[in-house]
């Protein structure tokens, strides 16, 4: 370890990296056996079809977390070790996958719906949700996370998050209709479980990330960033799951594929940032915040600040949504749309709200660090470059000049360069706020790789 | 400006807790209307007894069979309710509620006497649809207070397939 660097490191013997490694694991082994214990119970007194699906998933869901795990570890490895690292964690994934899909087609859907009908539900899904996923990397515009970090934090809301919530909302559900009364009591508890349970087991996910990869957790805005993708993930598998089962009850009707559409157009259309994705983005906003906040009590009060809204607010959808009547005319189609408008949009208003602050923020701080690092002459970022990498606009223009003069691969390189560059001024802006626990070192090899990239672009 | 003159995290900490204080405003009138709607002490000890959930004929407004709790789509059923089980005065009600939470068959509220002769709460098959909806049926007796349900003096769970 280097612990005599000139300028000194922040801090480079920190003791707070083994800590979060600690409780990162620790939040593992509590969700596994959660889900284990989970799994048992919901087969051994709940003789249901996401019950067996639970059981039989866990498997897949071990796969997957164990794949995950490796995925984002390896890119910590070096070169040679980290190709290793991917294969397995592609083949652990893609085995999780494929398990957790056949084990959902066979047990959860094609009973209800039939294969065909839940194949189709996700391939309707898919594009929404990658377009929700897009959408939200872009929101970050001044240092986009990895679309690795991205997809994982989709894939644990699609996946885990939606396996730890089935067993308590399953437990809290059935006592709750065996002890209240039916009507509104019954539903503010059923709004309280859905809020409560579910804002926590996305939030695990996102809270997970910040331990583990905290290179890639800068500040609120990748909270957002993250939060929102686990949310977009969730909203995913519950939108299939509601889909294909409307299609069931209704089909006997004859209207079984307007019911599964009307579903699709709530969750993935109307709703796709309004519902899961502004209220976990709340939990990635709050644990950003705690990212950079110096004290600890701070740090916990934001962390329970950022779920505390996410519970409210999708507590408040879930008990209060039904005061607005909708009327089964076509004045009741503009009432959902002014329902979702008045309910959630509040709430997205002012993830939104956190959101340009954070840009503002960030984008400040890294400006500053750009002039800092241009005035050592030590040639990383060059003064007259400082205005273009400030600006997203004018970063695109500097790549799309680069793809009339050398094509795509001109265009690739350049990118390459201003990542780098960015990477080394939010490296520099850390480091300056004592946030960082990796040695000085690590700056200077950003730095060699910013020259390196130089050297090619112009080459 | 520089990020040491003007940090803004303190604005934004200090705007994500003001949102939390709005939040626990939100969930505390969450927990106030729970209690309003799910009042507590209101235990008479009184309990309905509810005979059975059977096959409903609607052409003769009986029922057949023996008592299940789960049946067909196209099924149509019934439960019976001994309401001589119940205090006289008490006024009461019975209510199938169907897996969306909507009211699909009712009688009452009355009182427990005046009650007597409709023993069959038979479910309801809503408007414009062909067969009752699949999904799990929970049946109540229950005790009002002031025009509101406050106690479930009888339960009954009920599942109709889908197919």
């Amino acid at each position: 370890m280097i612990t005599s660097t000139t300028p000194p490191a922040a801090d480079p013997e920190s003791r707070l990296r083994p800590l979060r490694y600690r409780i990162a694991i620790g939040i593992a082994v509590l969700v596994v056996v959660a889900l284990i214990a989970s799994s048992i119970l919901n087969y051994a007194f709940l003789d249901t079809i996401p019950a067996r699906a639970s059981l039989y998933g866990l498997l897949a869901v071990a796969l997957i977390t164990l794949g995950t795990f490796i995925l984002v570890r390896a890119f910590d490895r070096d070169r040679a070790a980290r190709r290793k690292h991917l294969i397995r964690a592609g083949v652990l994934i893609g085995l999780g996958v494929l398990l957790w899909l056949l084990i959902i087609d066979v047990f959860l859907f094609t009973q209800s719906a039939g294969a065909g009908v839940a194949a189709l539900c996700a391939l309707a899904c898919l594009p929404t949700t990658a377009f929700g996923l897009f959408v939200v990397r872009r929101m970050d515009r001044n240092h986009k996370e990895p679309w690795r970090l991205v997809l994982v934090a989709a894939a644990w809301g699609a996946i885990v998050a939606t396996s730890l919530v089935v067993w308590g909302e399953t437990i809290w559900e059935s006592s709750a209709q065996h002890s209240l009364v039916p009507g509104p009591g019954l539903d503010t508890s059923l709004a309280f479980m859905a809020g409560i349970l579910e804002e926590v087991a996305k939030g695990l996910a996102v809270l997970l990330l910040f331990l583990v990869m905290r290179d890639e957790f800068d500040d609120v805005v990748d909270g957002i960033v993250y939060g929102a993708a686990v949310g977009l993930g969730f909203n995913f598998l519950e939108s299939i799951s509601y889909m294909t089962n409307l299609y069931s009850i209704f089909n006997a009707e004859g209207f079984g594929w307007a019911a599964a559409g009307i579903q699709w157009y709530g969750r993935q259309v109307l709703g796709l940032f309004f519902g899961h994705a502004t209220y976990t983005a709340f939990i990635g906003a709050g644990i950003g915040i705690a990212r950079q906040l110096p004290s600890m009590r701070q740090k916990v009060l934001a962390i329970v600040a950022g779920f505390l809204v996410a519970i409210a607010g999708h507590f408040s959808w879930d008990a209060w949504a039904t005061i607005f009547p909708i009327q089964n005319t076509l004045f009741g189609l503009l009432e959902i749309h002014l329902r979702t408008l008045i309910m959630n949009g509040p709430f997205t208003a002012a993830v939104i709200a956190l959101l340009l602050f954070g840009i503002r923020y960030e984008g400040m701080n890294l400006l500053d660090q750009m002039r800092k690092e241009a005035a050592t002459g030590r040639g990383a970022i060059l003064l007259d470059e400082v205005p273009v990498l400030a600006s997203p606009w004018r970063r695109l223009r500097q790549r799309l000049h680069a793809l009339n003069r050398a094509g795509p691969r001109g265009y690739l390189q350049v990118s390459r360069l201003q990542t780098a560059q960015l990477d080394l001024a939010m490296e520099r802006w850390h480091r300056e706020r004592k946030e960082i626990d990796t040695p000085l070192e690590a700056e200077q090899h950003l730095r060699q790789r910013v020259m390196q990239l130089r050297h090619w672009v112009a080459a | 400006m520089s990020s040491v003159s003007y940090d803004q995290l303190g604005v934004l900490y200090r705007t994500l807790l003001i949102f939390a204080t709005v939040a626990v405003v939100i969930l505390a009138v969450g927990l106030v209307e729970f209690v309003y709607f799910e009042p507590p002490g209101q235990v008479t000890g009184a309990k309905a007894t509810i005979v059975g959930v059977y096959q409903y004929e609607p052409t003769t407004g009986m029922v057949t069979g023996a008592d299940r709790s789960e049946f067909p789509r196209a099924g149509v059923f019934a439960a019976r309710v001994d309401w001589s089980s119940l205090p006289s005065g008490l006024t009461v009600d019975a209510r199938w509620y169907d897996s969306f939470g909507s009211i699909e068959g009712q009688v009452g509220p009355d009182t427990a006497s005046n009650l007597a002769g409709k023993t069959i709460v038979p479910v309801e098959v809503p408007q414009g649809y062909r067969y009752v909806l699949p999904g799990r049926y929970t049946f109540v007796v229950e005790r009002l207070s002031a025009g509101m349900p406050v106690e479930v003096l009888g339960r009954r769970f009920v599942v109709v397939d889908r197919q």
